[in-house]
This record gives C-alpha cells, sequence and structure tokens, in this order.
C-alpha cells in the first residue's frame, strides 16, 4: 500500500501543475507580508479606528498572528482552485495519458486503486496548506514577531492574548484541511467522470462559485440552506478564534465536511468499480 | 456672650464652605502636591461588544497633563479614564455649581455641577461628588456630545499620603460600534450574534498598586514610541 502510494506522490510531483500552488502561495505571501511591512499599521488603525474614538491602548497588534489571520481569511476560498489542479487530475489524468488500462491489468484492485490515489491527493493537499502555515506563520514570525491577536467577529471585537493563539492556529490550519480535502473530493468525483482533467477543475471551481455566490446573498432563504453547503463549513477554521470555544458548532461543521468526503470518496468508488475503462 | 461667640466661631471653623469654586480650587491644590507619579495597574474590562483579557501596564503621570500607558502585552484603558487629575476632568473655563451635601459610600461629600463654557470641549456637564475631609474626588458623572455618558468612581485606601485612588471603576454607555466588515469573522453561525438594540454599557475596572510619587519622570517618557 505504501509502495503504492509513493508511487501516486511520484506521479503527482512529476507534473509541474502540482507546483503551480505552491509557486502562487510563494509569490503571494512574502507580496502580503512586504504590503504589511509598508502598510500594516494603516490596517490596524483602520480596523480599530472605532475604539480608538473611545479608548487608549498599547500592544503589538502587528504580528505574524494577524497576518496569518488575514491570509487565511484571504485564501480560504481561492486554496480550493489550487487544490482541483491536482485533485481532478488524479483520475482524468490516467485517461487522458492512455494509462487506464495499463494500470488496471496490474494486480491491484479498482478499490485499492481510488483509496491510493484518494490518500495521493489527501497528502498534497496537506503539504499545500502545510506550505501556506508555514510561509505566513514561520516566515511571518521572523519579519512580525509574535503579539496580540486582533479579531473582529461580527459586531465583537476580540482580542486574544500572545500565548493563547498558536493552538487555534494549528487547530484552525487542521480544520482548513479539512476543508481542502472535502474540495479534492469532489474534484476526484468529477475526475472519475471524465477523461479530461479541464472538466473536474472547471465543474469544483463552478460548484464553490455558485454556493458561495449564493451564501453571500441575504435573503433568508438563501441563509438558511447555506448551512448545508460545505462551503459555508470550509470558513469554519475561524471559529477557533471565538471566545469561548463553540465545540458544538465546531464539531457540527466537522461532520458536515467529513460527511461529504465520505460521500464525494464513496460515490467516487461506485462510478470507477462500474466504469467501462475504454482508453 | 462669651459663649455665645465661641459657638458661632466653632461651628463657622467647622462648616463646610459651599462656594463650589472653593471647593474645586481645594481638591485642585490639594492633587498638585502631586507633580508626578508612575504606578502599576491591572484592568479588567467588561464590554459587551469588547473581549478584551486581563491585562497589567504601566501608567505614567506629570503635571500638568502627561500620561502615557506602557504595557509589554496588549492594555486597554478608556479616554476619559486615563487621567483622572482634577484638572484634567476640570479643564478650560466652567461654571460651578453647588448642588447638595450626600453620603457617598461612608464619605461625606459636596455635590458641585461644572458646566463647561468652552464650546470646543466634548463634555457637556459634569458632576463631581468631593470629599470634604480628603479633598479628593470620589466620583464623577459627565454627559458627553458624542459618547453618551460615563460614570467614574475612584477610591482610595483608608490612610493615603497622596491624593492617588487604588481603585477606579469607570462606567460608561456607548453606542454600538461599526466595525469593518473587511475582516470580519463570517462562520455559519455569525448570523446569529446580534446584540439588543440601543446603547452598549460597559464596565472598566482599574486597580493601582505600586505607587511612586514625586520622582521627577522624564518627559521622554510621554514621548510617542509606537507602542
Amino acid at each position: 500500500m505504501l509502495d503504492l502510494i509513493n508511487i501516486e506522490m511520484y506521479k503527482i510531483f512529476k507534473k509541474w501543475r502540482t507546483y503551480i500552488g505552491f509557486i502562487a502561495l510563494g509569490i503571494l505571501v512574502p507580496l502580503i507580508h512586504i504590503a504589511m511591512v509598508l502598510e500594516g499599521q494603516n490596517t490596524i488603525n483602520f480596523m480599530t479606528r472605532n475604539i480608538q474614538e473611545s479608548f487608549v491602548f498599547v500592544g503589538k497588534l502587528l504580528n505574524t498572528y494577524l497576518i496569518s489571520y488575514i491570509i487565511l481569511t484571504s485564501l480560504a476560498v481561492h486554496i480550493p482552485f489550487l487544490i482541483t489542479l491536482v485533485a481532478g487530475d488524479l483520475l482524468a489524468g490516467e485517461a487522458t495519458s492512455g494509462t487506464y488500462r495499463l494500470l488496471l491489468t496490474r494486480p491491484i484492485s479498482r478499490t485499492k486503486l481510488i483509496i491510493v490515489k484518494f490518500i495521493a491527493g489527501f497528502i498534497y493537499t496537506n503539504l499545500l496548506v502545510l506550505w501556506l502555515a508555514f510561509l505566513s506563520l514561520v516566515v511571518g514570525y521572523f519579519i512580525f514577531g509574535t503579539g496580540e491577536l486582533l479579531i473582529i467577529d461580527g459586531q465583537m471585537i476580540i482580542i486574544f492574548e500572545s500565548g493563547d493563539v498558536l493552538w487555534r492556529f494549528m487547530l484552525a490550519y487542521g480544520f482548513a484541511t479539512l476543508g481542502m480535502t472535502a474540495v479534492a473530493s469532489l474534484a476526484f468525483l468529477f475526475s472519475s467522470l471524465v477523461e479530461n482533467s479541464i472538466g473536474p477543475i472547471i465543474s469544483t471551481m463552478a460548484i464553490i462559485i455558485v454556493f458561495v455566490i449564493l451564501s453571500a446573498i441575504q435573503v433568508d432563504f438563501f441563509q438558511n440552506i447555506k448551512t448545508y453547503f460545505f462551503t459555508t463549513h470550509i470558513m469554519s477554521w475561524r471559529l477557533f478564534f471565538e471566545n469561548p470555544l463553540d465545540v458544538k458548532e465546531i464539531l457540527k461543521s466537522a461532520a458536515n465536511l467529513i460527511l461529504h468526503i465520505v460521500v464525494f470518496f464513496g460515490l467516487t468508488l461506485f462510478i470507477f468499480r462500474k466504469k467501462d475503462i475504454l482508453t | 456672650m462669651m459663649m455665645i461667640f465661641l459657638i458661632i466661631l466653632f461651628i463657622n471653623l467647622n462648616a463646610q464652605s459651599n462656594d463650589p469654586n472653593e471647593i474645586v480650587e481645594s481638591v485642585i491644590t490639594n492633587f498638585n502636591q502631586v507633580r508626578d507619579y508612575e504606578a502599576d495597574i491591572e484592568i479588567k474590562v467588561d464590554v459587551e461588544f469588547l473581549k478584551v483579557p486581563d491585562s497589567k501596564a504601566k501608567l505614567y503621570f506629570k503635571q500638568p497633563d502627561k500620561v502615557k500607558l506602557k504595557s509589554e502585552g496588549f492594555a486597554l484603558l478608556p479616554k476619559d479614564g486615563i487621567d483622572f487629575s482634577p484638572s484634567s476632568i476640570i479643564k478650560g473655563n466652567y461654571t460651578a455649581i453647588f448642588e447638595r451635601r450626600e453620603n457617598l459610600n461612608g464619605n461625606q461629600t459636596s455635590v458641585v455641577k461644572i458646566v463647561p463654557i468652552n464650546e470646543n470641549t466634548n463634555i457637556i456637564l459634569s458632576t463631581i461628588w468631593v470629599d470634604d475631609k480628603h479633598k479628593v474626588i470620589r466620583k464623577i458623572e459627565s454627559t458627553t456630545k458624542t459618547q453618551g455618558t460615563f460614570t467614574i468612581e475612584l477610591f482610595y485606601d483608608s490612610e493615603f499620603k497622596y491624593p492617588l485612588p487604588k481603585q477606579m471603576i469607570f462606567s460608561f454607555n456607548l453606542d454600538k460600534m461599526n466595525l469593518p466588515q473587511t475582516f470580519t469573522n463570517t462562520t455559519p453561525k455569525s448570523s446569529k450574534k446580534r446584540f439588543k438594540d440601543g446603547p452598549v454599557i460597559g464596565k472598566v475596572l482599574v486597580n493601582y498598586t505600586n505607587y511612586q510619587v514625586n520622582r521627577t519622570l522624564s518627559d521622554k517618557i510621554f514621548e510617542n514610541d509606537n507602542e
């Protein structure tokens, strides 16, 4: 099994498209860091302008935690695109290159193949989120240092002590990985249906964009059904930045995402086992 | 006849002045024996829309109106409560009106209303409770033009050398803040978080310890250091 996963990882990292996500983040995050070095204090002033009318405060609010939070907020919607580039190609790529039949003549069951490819996609997803965490938190630490984290939560301002933040980020990145795995599962499902990876990438992104747009429309109907969209729960990593922690809500969101992953994976497995391989 | 004269003299000597300007001046004169001070402070913030951890900081003051808050971590104080010196509370031209005598938490106080004459000041009306015996302000109630009303209660040690409080309770009501939505934390349950309409009541409790008074603080302490 481990050998098969290694082979799949080798295949993933043999394709240049795999590096697009890493390169994109490698450019984008340092750019945000540069912008925050130059304009970060203005951002802090903008966030706190209403508090400043009534309060005097001191503290190091421009720090790696705030910047990592802003980056995660900005990118959590956009990272799915980078995920689908690889996840959408996991099965369709084999069809495109005509290696399906060759692959399935090996003494490996279709179920095992799907499991191995899914695990490889999951590892890629983890690596991408880990890369994001490294660039945001670790590189940011050497530029900005640590400090208190200022969060605007609806109508509330929350300030977390410096020592109370890192574990929240660890869990938030973990939860972000769960959300991204749901996206990868959807792309993986579409990948099993077609023979070209463009279709799964576009279809997955179309679904995400439609769900995000519907969730943003302030009409009761959409606001009520948005809790069923997995895109809503992708953003639930933010629940780790509430005080007190709403464990029930976190578990609900995690359960929703896991359910989506299981359903998407189950459907992929079902479809692939029945699939008539013609290429 | 002599006896009556002595009784009247005794009464006059012990009687408290009802002259509001004299009361206010006595407080300012008493506070002016403090040229500067630094103190360790502990701040507890209890505001519905502001979740801030309890913090420790250092507060520096130098006459007439220099104040500096310094902390290794995050610390927050209400603007109107950071400087409790009488000359800061009662600044500019004003009209003082003696209201009444009142026993406040076991202390005999004179209640004086202060109406600022200067139109530029944000405060419309202040009421101060002045301790008749120790010549210190025990309580302030102010109504502002833009930020609602606030109350400052000052508590002192039973025996104090300088008119500096050991505790301050700052209560206020503010209109809800319009926070920038760009950085708003939107989660599946965000829509449920709504506060009731109307002004928000808040309280900030500050404990002062380790006063170091009249140590001739350097002006450099009060310079901006982008903290």
